[in-house]
């Protein structure tokens, strides 16, 4: 069936799955098949925050400080969320939009979408504030081996749904030649890919962001690129909700009462997902490896950072129903919850610290030089 | 203004030239000649028949770090929830500790030195994620991370019976 911007048919939207059903016509929120996507939409919404909010004047003089091994950590992370977050600013909208049959979560996956947009122009935000040019960092995203390794297996289940999407919506089920190459295009094939692709998505925001968290939270322990460690309090919000989304999508698929048949392919896909997690878990590892080969940084080395992999791995894949596979039991940073906890994001421009509110007012940073003449 | 300040500032030479003035620079005029002035009227402690009440004056009935008159705080629509929470650990360890002096069941946990995975205290990261063994638990806003059946997010919720609850 071709794809139509605008369903003619007439249908009961509650009865349609939340993929490869009628294409969505009215964008309608009165009735809703799911609604904890309203929810998070909202949710979503009520997070809305701009990168300029947060001033990052004291991360430039905090960067030319830092020794040469962590100017390569905070870099290398920066540049690996700047690949994950441009995957996540399209691919959604792109693979997902054109199969989605619900308004509601068509709408989530638009507005999921665009909160990573904000994620890309945060990390130009901090590039333009840290280093002198920022190109020669965005550059080396695409010449970078190690990271673009990790691209392939960020991207390859995205690529295929997408590419099985438009043979699908062009020429429909069937067998089809296409340039010479035989393509097989049959709906429950192209189900089991949109399942694995999920979960890649979950993999991607659940576990592979938490490494560079980490890193940037532990800069920001030591009260280093503090501003920095702002921007990602609010990333990592996002990418909390973001994750209960997808749980959502592949706990409701895994049910099979949207749609049978896919609950039937996630119970099918079992040693699939694991191996999917494990490969992650295992990827992250190395990218830690990479991250610290010139050394550590005070509070996390490699060993600690591959723990905590370890751990969030197992929190993450036992919350899609699945066996832990590291049997990790104890939170290797417990620092980092604090961090992660929004309780204290503050997003008000009169509580962060910008730096057009702070024109005329008493700068809050006082040297301990200044108490030098005081006597008691 | 100008004058009231030369009065205070003054010490030798504006002092004489500024003496007739100094009546109407006075705030309450002069004191009237037959009051004695005395720090401390010296009949006031014979006169007291019960204790000095100054401690009462500086000092609530309630300390506020210590609220043991109200261990439990309201929870609209409901009786205050004093149960036990019994939790069971992965190693198979277990203790009981009320559900006191908190809005949640997860800060009444951690206010007993009860460690539980948290981030985002709201109910949408589903960090806290615990298996209720037994009981029945309120929520006091809507969980937005996905929970199974015997599965509760301690963040949102409080007890509404005794519970039995697992951490891992």
């Amino acid at each position: 069936m071709p794809y139509t911007t605008f369903n003619q048919n007439t249908f009961d939207t509650l009865k349609q799955p939340m993929f490869f059903g009628e294409t969505v016509n009215v964008a309608r929120y009165d009735i809703q098949k799911h609604k904890i996507f309203e929810n998070l939409i909202e949710k979503q919404l009520s997070f809305f925050w701009r990168p300029e909010e947060v001033d990052l004047a004291n991360d430039r003089k905090d960067f030319n400080d830092l020794p040469d091994h962590e100017q390569h950590i905070f870099l290398s992370n920066l540049k690996y969320q700047t690949l994950l977050d441009s995957v996540q600013g399209r691919s959604p909208n792109v693979a997902f939009l054109p199969i989605v049959s619900l308004p509601e979560l068509e709408t989530w996956i638009e507005t999921w979408s665009f909160s990573e947009t904000i994620h890309s122009r945060s990390y130009t935000h901090i590039m333009r504030n840290v280093v002198p040019n920022p190109a020669e960092v965005f550059d080396d995203i695409t010449r970078n081996d190690f990271i673009t390794r990790r691209a392939v297996s960020v991207t390859k289940y995205y690529d295929e749904l997408i590419a099985k999407n438009s043979y699908y919506t062009q020429l429909g089920e069937g067998t089809h030649t296409i340039n010479g190459k035989i393509v097989d295009i049959n709906l429950r094939d192209m189900k089991r890919t949109l399942y694995l692709t999920m979960v890649s998505v979950n993999v991607l925001e659940a576990i592979r962001f938490y490494v560079s968290f980490a890193c940037s939270f532990a800069f920001a322990e030591r009260a280093k690129m503090e501003g920095n460690a702002k921007i990602i309090k609010l990333i990592a919000r996002d990418e909390a909700l973001h994750l209960t989304g997808t749980q959502h999508i592949l706990q409701i698929m895994a049910a099979g009462k949207d749609d049978p048949e896919m609950g039937e392919i996630a119970a099918s896909c079992k040693e699939e997902v694991r191996a999917i997690f494990l490969d992650a878990a295992e990827q992250e590892k190395e990218w830690a490896g990479y991250l610290f080969k010139d050394g550590s940084m005070i509070g996390l080395n490699q060993t600690i950072l591959a723990q905590y992999v370890e751990y969030i791995t197992d929190q993450r894949i036992v919350a899609i129903g699945l066996p832990p596979i590291f049997n990790a039991k104890s939170n290797p940073l417990p620092w980092i919850n604090s961090w992660l906890n929004s309780d204290n994001v503050q997003v008000a421009p009169q509580e962060a610290e910008i730096s057009s509110y702070l024109v005329g007012a008493i700068d809050s940073a006082v040297d301990t030089e200044d108490f030098g003449d005081f006597d008691l | 203004m100008n004058q009231s300040t030369n009065t205070c500032q003054n010490s030798s030479d504006g002092a004489i030239a500024n003496n007739k003035h100094q009546e109407e620079f006075l705030l309450d005029g002069l004191a009237p000649a037959h009051e004695e002035f005395s720090l401390e009227a010296d009949t006031v402690e014979a006169q007291l028949d019960h204790e000095p009440v100054q401690n009462s004056l500086l000092l609530t009935n309630e300390d506020s770090e210590q609220p043991e008159a109200s261990a439990q705080i309201d929870f609209a629509g409901m009786d205050k929830p004093v149960h036990m929470v019994s939790i069971h650990n992965a190693v198979g360890h277990s203790q009981a500790v009320p559900f006191q002096h908190a809005d949640t069941l997860l800060e009444s946990l951690e206010a007993q030195d009860v460690t539980v995975h948290y981030q985002c205290r709201e109910g949408y990261c589903g960090s806290c994620r615990t298996q209720l063994l037994e009981g029945e638990v309120h929520y006091t806003e809507e969980p937005m991370a996905w929970i199974n059946d015997d599965e509760i997010l301690p963040c949102c919720c409080i007890p509404k019976t005794a519970i039995r609850i697992k951490l891992t």
